[in-house]
């Protein structure tokens, strides 16, 4: 009899809860749809940055099921387009990617739901400016690829070293399509590729030691905003040249500068189908060079870890990415943050 | 959560200002310290290098010969070259070749005195076992950014990588053997007057050789493990060709490059093994211990 009273004060209790928590999971709808939104997390700065950002908006302020799950740009665009995960990737660049980015979203696999960075991005060749400022005629890549003396490699000191992108990166089939279209193997140059990490404490070490060094690089991101690099003039930027340097099938590698790569935030095209409201908002999330640039330092110059650097931008910048947001998304966001 | 007792961004801070103390006062000394290494490295890879393939395919297919006196072996090794030249990985090859060798020999030289000295002397075992195991867990990456830094990419900090993990196997297997050897014939080597360097050599070595063997074994083992981590800081080689066929998607690149490493590891490991067998069986070790 007893063990009967308890089992029914017991159901009682459980429906009572659920009845009393029934306002609460109506707040969640706002974000549409409870399947989970993975957001892809790549490894370098700005897209691990963006990712938490996004991730706590969204997961916070919207109630949705999120989860960060690595991601780099060729393969996440192939999951993508091939099984419709992961659902978003916040900084996915175009350069190696649009034609086959292209003719996804021509099938519908794929959707571009807003700019990442509004104002494009810088890839190129760069040497240090004091290196500059003593010898000017390096200021063109003619001019680099005739000096190989100047840039000794350790290991070899007769020849020229020459950091490309990391391994499997679209920067380094474009730093070795450049190398190869200058000949630069028979001036005495040799091409060395490292893990973006590493290529990251190789510039920082030469920059400290004041050792001459020529590196490929990008932005917007922490190190070269940190280290007083100038970028090597390349002839003009030619899109299909640029094209066949970063296809591993084309021979015919040209000299071009690298294009200005467009930035999209890329989601499977279920998100814009069953979750609406994320969709919106990531059509309004672009930022500019400056602002990630801003972003970036501050996680450096603090030693903040990725998601302290993306709490402390929703703290310190409410003016910026409340109008992402309607106005109870921000609360809930900013409630969760403090 | 963990209450915040102390805020722990001084400490990280101070760390990271000491680091670059270190790249800029003490670079170039560093430096020049590991230059012997990579001269070491150097010369293995431009004679390897300069060998020719069927030369070297001819000497490591009768290596393995004389080592396990099997044809199966022999032909086991100069197919998987063959196949190592067919897949175009043959340079790259060369270059983990010498990369682990130059690990390995040095691992040798250093870990096997250091594990006799520990079997002999228990407060230094006390003081190396923590750091064997540090040197076997603590992630590659941090230790290996940091030595990028001081050291430079390239060969160097890889080769430093390699050796930090590949050594410890043998350090411990090393004191293991040896403190293993029965004490009654230590004793009986005692009686008859042995000198404790006649001990060491004449029977602590010999009868602890089985497992200072298999130790050597995972030393070589451990080596090849590293090769992908090697080629992330430059060291080139068969784990630059995995991490391109990583990064670009093509997974055939990466998957042939895998199994050139396994083929090289297979090699290694079955000559080394044969040899091993037939210096037990010259000092009088039968095969009842193998």
């Amino acid at each position: 009899m007893t063990l009967r009273k308890w089992k029914l004060a017991w159901a009682l209790a459980v429906a009572g809860a659920t009845f009393v928590g029934a306002p609460a999971l109506a707040q969640d709808t706002t974000c549409g749809t409870d399947r989970k939104i993975d957001i892809a997390e790549m490894t370098w700065a700005s897209a691990s940055v963006l990712a938490h950002i996004h991730a706590i908006v969204l997961g916070d302020g919207y109630g949705c099921n999120v989860e960060l799950v690595p991601g780099a740009t060729v393969t996440t665009s192939a999951s993508m387009m091939g099984a419709g995960e992961p659902a978003v990737a916040p900084e996915l660049w175009m350069s190696s990617i649009a034609d086959r980015w292209a003719e996804a979203e021509a099938d519908g696999t794929v959707v571009k739901l807003g700019d990442a960075i509004t104002d494009g991005t810088i890839e190129g060749l760069f040497i240090p400016a004091t290196l500059l400022e003593e010898y000017p005629e390096l200021a063109t890549m003619d001019g680099v690829t005739a000096r190989p003396d100047l840039f000794p490699d350790p290991e070899d000191p007769s020849k020229g070293r020459v950091y490309s992108g990391p391994p499997g990166w679209a920067a380094e089939m474009a730093t070795a399509s450049l190398y190869a279209a200058y000949a630069m193997d028979d001036s005495g140059w040799n091409l060395f590729s490292v893990d973006s990490a590493a290529l990251a404490a190789s510039i920082k070490r030469a920059f400290l030691r004041g050792d001459p060094i020529l590196f490929y690089y990008w932005g917007p991101t922490a190190v070269l905003g940190q280290v007083d690099a100038v970028k090597v003039e390349l002839p003009p930027v030619d899109d299909d040249v640029y094209k066949c340097n970063t296809n591993a099938d084309c021979n015919e590698v040209g000299k071009t500068d690298w294009p200005s790569s467009m930035v999209y935030v890329g989601a499977s095209a279920w998100v814009a189908d069953e979750a609406p409201a994320v969709a919106e908002y990531f059509s309004k999330v672009g930022m500019t060079n400056e602002d990630i640039s801003g972003l970036l330092i501050y996680g450096d110059a603090n030693n903040a870890e990725t998601r302290e650097t993306a709490e402390n931008f929703l703290q310190t910048r409410q003016d910026f990415w409340t109008t992402w947001v309607p106005a109870d998304v921000a609360e809930r966001v900013i409630a969760a943050i403090n | 959560m963990f209450p915040e007792i102390i805020d722990t961004r001084p400490l990280r801070n101070w760390v990271d200002d000491g680091l670059e103390w270190v790249v800029v006062n003490w670079g170039d000394g560093l430096e020049a310290a590991a230059s012997p290494l990579l001269t070491l490295l150097l010369w293995i890879e431009h004679l390897l290098l300069a060998t020719p393939w069927w030369l070297i395919i001819l000497l490591l297919t009768g290596l393995a010969y004389l080592a396990s006196r099997r044809l199966q072996l022999a032909a086991l090794v100069c197919f998987s070259l063959v196949f190592l030249g067919v897949m175009g990985l043959w340079e790259d090859s060369i270059k983990t070749t010498a990369l682990m060798l130059t690990a390995t020999l040095t691992a040798i030289a250093t870990s096997i005195p250091v594990g006799i000295a520990m079997a002999r002397w228990r407060w230094l075992r006390n003081i190396v076992t923590p750091v064997l195991d540090l040197m076997q867990t603590l992630p590659s990456f941090v230790y290996l950014i940091p030595a990028v830094m001081i050291f430079g990419p390239g060969k160097v900090p890889a080769l430093l990588a390699t050796i930090i993990y590949a050594s410890p196997p043998l350090v411990r297997l090393t004191d293991l053997g040896i403190r293993l050897v029965d004490p009654d014939v230590m004793e009986a080597s005692r009686a008859f007057g042995a000198s404790p360097r006649q001990r060491l050599f004449g029977v602590q070595i010999p009868l602890a050789m089985p497992t200072i063997l298999a130790g050597i074994n995972q030393t070589t083992m451990m080596a090849l493990a590293m090769v992908v981590i090697a080629s992330m800081i430059g060291a080139g080689g068969l784990g630059y060709q995995v991490l391109q066929g990583i990064g670009r998607l093509e997974v055939s690149r990466g998957l042939f490059a895998g199994l050139g490493i396994v083929v090289l590891a297979i090699i290694f490991d079955r000559v080394t093994q044969a040899f091993g067998r037939q210096l037990q069986e010259r000092i009088g070790l039968q095969d009842t211990r193998t």
